[in-house]
């Protein structure tokens, strides 16, 4: 048995440092692979932690996705000519070329009704609905020259989280995963946290692996009850049974192990010890019990509940505890007008969901000494229009050319404003972001060429910016 | 031999051709030239520069002005040659810039060598005709070859698998159930010559046949109960799956099967079956969002349509003609919309697609018919007006490049040059019978190989989605031929061809892995060794299942949704329809159970289901922590384990202190087909002492109440020894052997 392991360890991991498991076999068989960033797999252990190949600014990255598009002109982009032109008819020359899901094209201009004010050192304007984001505009790059190619919600969710608009590329947290690996041992390196009214539009195949090996895809935790499905163990079968129960089925793979040798064997019982230390793990994570009722009020989380605000404190605990990718999605900034999106009440509830607890997530990660290594992401799919749009109430349509999202932390500049829109907001005039340029600059903050990471699958080398994408050197600390 | 030396010794000799030492173009220069060259001088006229192509062996001795790019002969003449070395950065090949490596001294060697022995070009392999090497009849046509490229290593077959294991193999492929200990039993005590291909036999003609390997075929469809995207709602295809199941029952020749499935409608007096097997291209995502132009989605449905039949039947990438020329393959984008012209005259409505009634049975030869399950079961018919089809600019809907003009349906050149084209306007009654025309190069090879993997872990082709030009050569050129051609000979007949490969020593041998094999082969690549198999997600419940003895064998008909956590709609946009399946019903086989893409059954996706957004010819098979939460927490398998304990108690009925032993040998051979070992035996049966101590010991009268099911408490077996069946049941359940086939 020692003989066999040993060889069969050595044969696969060792001699030339290239794990030969049924994940690496692909490439290295495939006729050889070009790019150089291509991660060392240990095919026992897919998640274990990776060197990245370059020098890296952020080790992990909390992605916090306001699923539906916010409005960058209620939040971020004070536009004083948009209201004094409001209710005319936008300037033709502006309408060209693009493209919308509903407008039918005689719609109008829309000021924004809300009150906006200069914040920080870096005079960021913010609008009267976001009291507690004003007051971290000085640990954050704002992008306000964000821009995508695709305008409804489904495909742009997926574009913005594979760079492709269709189903079945790798998400940007696989990607990383891929690469990297996670610190945790007992906790999946890659999750996801879902609040607000309604799942995101696409689904899981947005945290989808792709055609990277399915231990890279992204594992939702859910808010209540058990973050993992079939977490605890059946009625009766306390904790101390089933040590006996792990043990007993350990044993018995081991044995088959003997008699068989097939490493993939290791594997299993590598997997069903770390299913055993989850069982624990998992509930001590979500139970926020011990955090101080000063974090908690930071938040503005209560126990128990399924916010936002309390997954923001997950993401963190999560990232404490060695998770390298944290997704948390929030719904629903999809304000049409119709019911239950109107750019007045609606709006104003799901900025009272979020604010509070993005500006907190940064102020605690910092005091902590975790923002230094984390990435923080902020934003939606796509921005919002000029026009208004007429349903219930007048509300926004989707809007790519145009829209804002932030980062902070690990190797981003602080307080900066990055990119300038027109006086309507319609077009970028400067420091233009498109999606691709977001994912080349996020995998260069954790470590990668964004060229050379690739997965050759169906004869290609695929990676997540496809054939495109610039790292914004500008807002690099 | 060492890691590397071994890696190298597979990347240099199995090429195409075995034995030479002589440069061939498709083993030694393709790989090269289509690595470092082809993305800017291969067939992409619009990516090419400096209008240098190097794919062809006219565009690379092409006089570029006074030189050539290559001068055959003539290596020093040659200005390819100059480029790989050329101290100027500037003229430097590939250039620095472009990130891709530069060659090494290896691969500059070979060109060299290449061009100075005349610089032959090659068609790629996978293009050429099918061939029919010679071979000794006398010997099984697999392990004819098989064998003899494992003596040219020194190496050899393993002994033939011990019959436990071979019956347990058997049922898993061909049937996906587990035999019973009656029929492993019989099976074990035949000591006959017949008994292996009688049960062989036996098994193809199981109606479970068409429901394993319609599975596989379902993959490739797509199929699924839901139409996708955001808000995924509920659809009926089940008459589709019910088709698909019956027609493999039938052994319905693959050529038949395919152009049913493609152009059935188009047949002449098609009859019900006929078009409702065309609801293999209805498969495809319908988006119900607002605000988007459903014509962005019909233009996506259609080049799904072409993608999936160029994978399924081509095993090409033909997708990545969408945009531009494919890089590395003849598929120019012309040739893709030429493609997407078949498809692209669907009649469509708000990308729905005509239906036709179909009740319960009515497709799978049942005797009973259910009428009241009916399913309107979306079709293909072409409308009266063909549409327009121009090539997509970039694959963009709203970029239809009309200076090009509008294209007829047409088919990829590369693949069938000699093939005439047939006058006036094609159909896709004409792609489907394109695409098994027995000239055709690629069907019947992508199909073998797919067939091939399904019994072996991987393809002959390792890369059974691309046999392209950057795909992976064959590991066994011959051997692929050579069922190539047997599969088109025996009339496409796919029972045939499970009957050819399950009946080889090469299927038949042990899947033990020795330490010799394991250093001369890691991979398996030559096959001195079966592999061990993880179970598909489905099979794995099927497998607990037959074990425990709660299967029900009804086939097709609606979907099941058996209980399933609350929950599980938490992350999508709505909320599905789950009335939890009651009565047995509840216990049919996986493939029932009803597939919503955006939120599948939580054991599919643990267990490496795809979403089938796209096409699936491979699914991955991962061996993660969330597999092992599932098969030990889920109230599911908790009940098949219970069945499990169940059945060990009323078949040996006693005493529960003198029949535990024979209770746990039961238990473990209804689930793993075979009795355990002494080692095995012992750790079971300590297992099960320690947990009925604990049990009483600690007085916990309302554990082991909730560890075992009505059944068990009313046997006369006491609390602590049921609920240590239970938990003995529960183990073996969960044994890497359990969802092994070995």
């Amino acid at each position: 048995m020692n003989y066999l392991k040993e060889q069969t360890r050595k044969q696969f991991f060792g001699n030339c440092g290239v794990g030969l498991g049924t994940l690496a076999l692909n490439q290295l068989l495939g006729t050889y692979s070009q790019a150089k960033h291509i991660p060392k797999i240990d095919p026992s252990n897919p998640m274990s932690s990776r060197k990245a190949p370059l020098k890296a600014k952020a080790k992990n990255v909390i992605y916090l996705f306001m699923a539906g598009a916010p409005s960058q002109l209620e939040l971020f982009e004070h536009k004083p000519k948009l209201n004094e032109l409001n209710g005319k008819a936008p300037p033709p020359s502006l309408l060209e070329g693009r493209r919308f899901a509903f407008l039918k094209g005689n719609e109008k201009l829309l000021g924004s009704t809300r009150k906006f004010q200069r914040h920080g050192q870096c005079g960021m304007t913010i609008g009267e609905t976001m009291p507690h984001m004003s007051k971290i505009v000085d640990e954050v790059t704002w992008l306000r020259g964000m821009t995508t190619d695709v305008f409804n919600h489904g495909p742009a969710k997926l574009f913005m989280n594979t760079g492709f608009q269709a189903p079945g590329r790798p998400s940007m947290g696989s990607w990383v995963t891929y690469g990297l690996g996670s610190e945790s041992s007992d906790l999946p390196g890659f999750v996801v946290l879902q609040s607000g009214p309604r799942g995101p539009r696409a689904g899981n195949s947005l945290w989808a692996s792709g055609f990277l090996p399915t231990s890279f895809q992204g594992v939702p935790f859910r808010g209540k009850g058990d973050p993992i499905l079939y977490l605890k163990s059946p009625e009766g079968m306390r904790r101390d049974r089933e040590r006996t129960f792990y043990d007993a089925v350990r044993d018995l793979n081991k044995i088959r192990l003997d008699d068989v040798g097939d490493p993939e064997i290791l594997t299993r019982i590598n997997s069903y010890e770390m299913a055993y230390q989850m069982q624990s793990s998992a509930p001590e994570l979500m139970d926020l019990s011990n955090e101080s009722e000063k974090t908690m009020e930071l938040y503005g989380a209560k126990k128990g509940d399924a916010s936002f605000a309390n997954n923001c404190i997950l993401a963190r605990r999560l990232i404490e505890r060695g998770t390298r990718f944290v997704q948390l999605y929030h719904s629903n900034w999809d304000s049409h007008g119709g019911p239950g999106e109107t750019l007045d009440k609606d709006f104003e509830k799901v900025c009272n969901d979020v604010d509070q607890a993005s500006a907190a997530l940064i102020l605690d990660l910092k005091q902590r000494g975790l923002l230094e290594d984390t990435l923080v992401v902020w934003g939606g799919e796509f921005g919002r229009t000029p026009m208004g749009e007429s349903r219930k109430t007048t509300g926004r349509d989707h809007h790519i050319d145009a829209f804002t999202m932030w980062m902070a932390g690990a190797g981003i500049k602080k307080g900066y404003i990055h990119g300038k829109t027109d006086e309507l907001g319609f077009g970028i005039i400067d420091g233009k972001v498109h999606v691709h340029d977001l994912h080349a600059t996020i995998l260069h903050l954790l470590g990668f060429d964004h060229e050379q990471l690739t997965y050759r699958f169906q004869g290609r080398e695929f990676r997540l910016t496809d054939v495109h994408g610039n790292i914004v050197k500008e807002i690099l600390a | 031999m060492n890691f590397l030396r071994f890696l190298s010794f597979l990347l240099l000799t199995e090429g195409y051709l075995l034995g030479s030492d002589k440069i061939l173009f498709n083993r030694d220069i393709r790989p090269i030239l289509s690595d470092h060259c082809f993305s800017c001088h291969g067939p992409d006229k619009r990516a090419r520069k400096a209008d240098l192509r190097l794919d062809t062996y006219e565009g690379a001795i092409r006089d570029l002005g006074g030189y050539s790019a290559i001068v055959p002969g003539d290596p020093e003449k040659s200005e390819l040659l100059l480029r790989t070395i050329h101290s100027d950065p500037e003229e430097l090949m590939p250039p620095p810039k472009s990130k891709i490596p530069k060659l090494d001294s290896e691969k500059i060697r070979l060109l060299n060598q290449w061009i100075k022995e005349g610089a032959k070009y090659q068609r790629h392999w996978a293009f050429t005709p099918i061939t029919d090497p010679k071979r000794n009849n006398k010997e099984h046509l697999i392990d004819h070859f098989i064998s003899k490229r494992l003596k040219k290593e020194g190496m050899a077959l393993s002994e033939r698998a011990d019959p436990y294991t071979l019956i347990r193999r058997l049922y898993l492929d061909l049937t996906g159930l587990l035999p019973s200990p009656e029929e492993v039993s019989a099976f074990v005590n035949d000591p006959s010559e017949k008994a292996y291909g009688n049960l062989v036999d036996d098994l193809l003609k199981s109606p479970h046949y068409g429901e394993r390997w319609g599975r596989h075929w379902l993959d490739q469809a797509r199929y699924a109960d839901s139409h996708g995207y955001t808000s995924d709602s509920e659809r009926q295809m089940w008459p589709y799956r019910d088709w698909v199941i019956d027609a493999l029952n039938k052994d319905m020749s693959f050529d038949q099967f395919t152009i049913e499935q493609i152009a059935g409608d188009l047949l002449p007096d098609a009859t019900k079956s006929q078009i409702a097997a065309t609801a293999f291209h209805r498969n495809t995502l319908i988006s119900q969002e607002g605000g988007s132009d459903p014509e962005q989605f019909r233009v996506e449905a259609t080049m799904d349509r072409v993608n999936t039949t160029g994978a399924v039947w081509l095993g090409l990438s033909v997708g990545c003609a969408q945009c531009h020329d494919h890089k590395f393959d003849p598929i120019s984008q012309r040739e893709y919309y030429e493609m997407y012209a078949f498809f692209n005259s669907a009649e469509d409505k708000n990308n729905t697609g005509p239906t036709i009634p179909v009740i319960e049975g009515e497709l799978i030869n049942s005797p009973e018919k259910n009428e009241k399950n009916k399913a309107n079961l979306m079709v293909m018919r072409d409308m009266k007006d063909p549409r327009e089809t121009f090539l997509l600019a970039r694959g963009d809907f709203t970029t239809p490049d009309k200076k090009t003009g509008q294209l007829n349906p047409g088919f990829i050149s590369a693949i069938t040059p000699d093939l005439e084209q047939k006058e006036g306007k094609r159909s896709r009654l004409d792609l489907a019978k394109w695409l098994v025309n027995p000239k055709n190069p690629l069907t019947s090879r992508v199909t073998v190989n797919r067939t091939w993997m399904r019994y072996f872990g991987k393809g002959i082709v390792e890369t059974e989605e691309d046999f392209g030009t950057r795909g992976t050569l064959p590991s066994h050129p011959d051997l692929l031929e050579s069922m190539s051609s047997y599969f088109i000979d025996s009339g496409w007949s796919m029972k045939k061809l499970h009957k050819l490969i399950v009946t080889s020593k090469t299927y038949t041998q042990s899947s033990k892995v020795s330490p010799q094999s394991l250093k001369a082969d890691p991979g398996n690549y030559l096959l001195s060794r079966q592999s061990r198999i993880r179970l598909d997600a489905e099979i794995i419940r099927d497998a607990a299942l037959s074990a425990s003895g709660l299967l029900s064998r009804k086939i097709g008909g609606p979907g099941i949704r058996p209980p399933q956590p609350s929950g599980i709609y938490a992350f999508t946009q709505n909320k599905k329809k789950w009335n939890t399946t009651t009565g047995p019903d509840r216990y049919r086989r996986g493939m029932y159970i009803v597939f919503f893409r955006s939120a599948p059954y939580p054991l599919f996706g643990t267990f490496d289901v795809p979403d089938f957004q796209t096409t699936c010819t491979r699914r991955a098979r991962s061996n993660t922590p969330l597999q092992a939460l599932n098969i030990s927490n889920d109230p599911a398998f908790m009940e098949f384990a219970q069945g499990l304990a169940l059945r060990a108690i009323q078949t040996i009925p006693g005493e529960a202190e003198t029949t535990l032993d024979e209770r746990i040998r039961l238990a473990f051979k209804l689930a793993l087909s075979r009795s355990p070992n002494d080692r095995e035996f012992e750790t079971l049966k300590n297992y099960a002492i320690e947990f009925a101590k604990d049990i009483s010991a600690k007085g916990d009268g309302e554990d082991a109440k909730s560890l075992i099911n009505e059944a068990i408490a009313k046997s006369a077996i006491s609390l602590d020894q049921g609920a240590a069946l239970v938990a003995v049941s529960r183990a073996i359940l969960n044994t890497d052997n359990f969802i092994t086939r070995e």
